[in-house]
């Protein structure tokens, strides 16, 4: 009997201990696992930007670690003295902080991007129910500098606008992962075979073209030029026509991409200069001229009889009547004086002596496949737009539409894509695509396209624009230099889809140097209100006050 | 071979070959199954000794790679922070506002000719 209860009460354990360490194996090893096996998710550190400074480069972008302090108010003993003693670090009030404890919530934000020395100031305290939460955030040692190029990173860690958005992959890096078993503190048994540790991969280092010395001065004179003109915004682009390298790219208005989230409209995020395009007006008469000389359709000493005024498609194409009337101009005339009739009469010289499909082709072959208009450049920003080329067989009222295209109307193209093709007519015919950063790599890696023009087309266009300012703008005159440039007052299309009468546009595209260009400078101001032509009375003292600006402080070479 | 030796010869292998035939080597000793098994529970136990030894010495290295790991994300963690309050001291606003660069007086380029 005794000997049966025994073995009967073996039975009892064997059987409950197979059930638990044999059926149930799974259950309790994960359960226990649950307890123990921690994954965490390892932040990999954003790449900083860098710009030059000089000679040297300076970090322009940079991380910074700021801390949420929170509160589970169940733990939290005294609120009342908590929240006072915590507002005496923070500088916040105590009553917000109480407000915020007293709410039905197991997790109570009461202040957000702490910095450091507050961090270990209410580390000291000890509170119980009172913790910090790390966070990374970009910092910009430069204050509001090149806010638009740069862009920011939003709440999500995404790169918003600017280079930001565009590098975001490279800057962002990929997390990596710790899987392991740990002790209670959470720190990992490194004996365990499961465990798994991928180390994260840090983002890349940018370097940018950008000058920052330059960067700030073009925004300077660009934010202290637009009210003298009665003008709200602008934009102006600094570009190394050597290499393609943007030296500056100034906006107005812009933002503080550390307050990014003050900033009532989005539109103060996208760098004008690159995602605006516009009807460029008469500084699209460099780019005919250069089409005309290089497509041989045209001869730079040539001379011709202009009836001062154009009728095409029933439409009437006319100069200002300051142009003079109908006579006898030049090239160099169609340039100096921007004549509309000159740059329709070289459409006309296209299509051998009409505006055809011939001359439309030509044209938009030149547009399209030489100076790159209605494509993106590639620039390393966000939201680049491309441009509107109209096509040159498919629509109504072609001829017409591409006798206004050769003054720079009915087309659309960004500041910045203006600037590279008309680099690329001075600089020997060389495309070089516009980029902000540096790679590296040198002028020879951005060649787009070689002989977009011959040199020798090239040496002639750089002739006629320093004729242009020698002789019409003569107040861009800078002794020792070669200046060359053209204005334009671009006419503005309405919602009602005719162009306004009432405001313009005013550019100005134009290059300083010695015996070669060292700088391509394009202005935009934005219906500005001046009692004379936007280009020349609002763009080009712009030009002419950052041309000085770069002559006085950034060595370019004297001419011979 | 002289005579002597060969006789001398003929009587070892006589004596050789008289020798009682039986084998007299000593038997191997061997450990029973009790034995056996008591060792075998000691080596284990050894075994698990030695195992359990390492396995503590090995976590004890992870308390201190993640010590140092700690140690080496704050110095960069300070690294950062220096080159960030580097950067904003020499940012242009900064410069421009500083008391040395409002006692500097303006002169006209000498590079340029106006």
């Amino acid at each position: 009997m005794f000997y049966g209860l025994l073995i009967l009460i073996f039975a009892v354990f064997i059987v409950r201990l197979f059930y638990v360490q044999v059926i149930k194996h799974e259950d309790y090893k994960q359960a226990a696992l649950s307890g123990q096996l921690k994954q965490y998710s390892i932040p990999a550190e954003r790449g900083i930007i860098e710009a030059y400074s000089g000679n040297s480069v300076v970090p322009i972008v940079l991380n910074e670690e700021v801390y949420t302090l929170f509160a589970d108010p169940v733990y939290v003993a005294d609120k009342k003295a908590v929240a006072e003693q915590l507002s005496k670090i923070t500088g916040d009030k105590a009553k917000d902080y109480l407000a915020k404890m007293s709410k039905d919530t197991r997790y109570a934000v009461l202040a957000k991007k702490l910095d450091n020395k507050k961090k270990t100031a209410i580390e000291k305290l000890k509170f119980k129910g009172v913790g910090l939460r790390t966070e990374s955030i970009r910092a910009y040692p430069q204050g509001d500098l090149a806010a638009q190029l740069l862009g920011f990173v939003n709440d999500g860690g995404q790169g918003t606008y600017g280079i930001e958005q565009f590098m975001d992959s490279q800057l962002a890096g990929t997390p990596g992962e710790l899987k392991a078993i740990t002790d209670i503190r959470g720190v990992p048994l490194v004996a365990s075979k499961d465990n798994v540790l991928k180390d994260p991969v840090n983002g890349q280092k940018i370097r940018l073209t950008i000058e920052i010395g330059m960067q700030k001065k073009v925004e300077e004179l660009l934010k202290e030029h637009l009210p003298t003109v009665n003008s709200k915004s602008g934009s102006a682009i600094v570009l190394d026509p050597n290499n393609g390298a943007i030296k500056a790219i100034a906006n107005y208005p812009s933002y503080n991409p550390s307050r990014y989230f003050d900033v009532k409209d989005a539109a103060l995020f996208t760098n004008p200069a690159v995602s605006s395009p516009l009807e460029v007006g008469s500084i699209m008469k460099t780019l005919t001229v250069a089409t005309g000389l290089n497509s041989g359709a045209i001869k730079v000493n040539q001379t011709f009889y202009d009836p001062a005024q154009f009728t095409v498609d029933g439409y009437t194409i006319h100069d200002v009547a300051e142009d003079g009337g109908a006579q006898t101009r030049s090239i160099s005339d169609i340039l100096k004086f921007s004549l509309n009739s000159g740059a329709t009469w070289i459409m006309m010289q296209l299509g051998g002596g009409q505006i055809n499909e011939k001359a439309r082709k030509l044209d938009y072959d030149y547009l399209t496949n030489h100076y790159f208009f209605g494509q993106k450049t590639g620039v390393e920003q966000g939201y680049e737009a491309p441009g509107v080329v109209p096509d040159p067989s498919e629509g109504f009222g072609l001829n017409i539409k591409y006798a206004n295209m050769a003054f720079g109307q009915g087309l659309t193209v960004t500041p910045l894509q203006m600037a590279a093709a008309f680099a690329a007519t001075i600089n020997g015919g060389t495309y070089y695509q516009p980029h902000l950063v540096d790679d590296g790599k040198g002028a020879a890696s951005k060649i787009k396209k070689q002989n977009i023009i011959s040199p020798k087309i090239s040496a002639q266009l750089r002739s006629l624009h320093e004729n242009s300012v020698n002789t019409h703008y003569t107040s861009l005159i800078h002794p020792g230099y070669k200046i060359g440039g053209k204005t334009g007052t671009a006419q503005i299309a309405g919602s009602n889809g005719k162009y306004r009468t009432d405001v313009f546009n005013g550019t100005f595209i134009g290059y300083i140097g010695g015996d070669k260009p060292a700088y391509v400078i394009m202005i935009r101001i934005n219906e500005p209100h001046v009692s004379y032509f936007a280009g020349a009375a609002a763009a080009a003292p712009l030009f002419k006050k950052i041309s000085d600006m770069l002559i006085d402080n950034f060595s370019i070479p004297r001419a011979d | 071979m002289t005579y002597s030796s060969s006789i001398s010869i003929g009587r070892r292998r006589f004596a050789t070959r008289h020798q009682n035939a039986v084998s007299m080597a000593e038997q191997a000793r061997t450990i029973g199954p009790v034995s056996n098994s008591i060792v075998l529970v000691i080596l284990t136990c050894l075994l698990g000794l030695l195992y359990l030894t390492q396995v503590t010495k090995t976590n004890s290295s992870g308390y201190k790679i993640d010590q140092l790991k700690k140690e080496y994300s704050q110095l960069q963690r300070d690294h950062d922070e220096l080159e960030l309050t580097a950067a904003r001291l020499q940012s242009m606003d900064r410069v421009a506002k500083s008391n040395a660069a409002k006692e500097l007086a303006s002169v006209a380029p000498t590079a340029t000719v106006r």
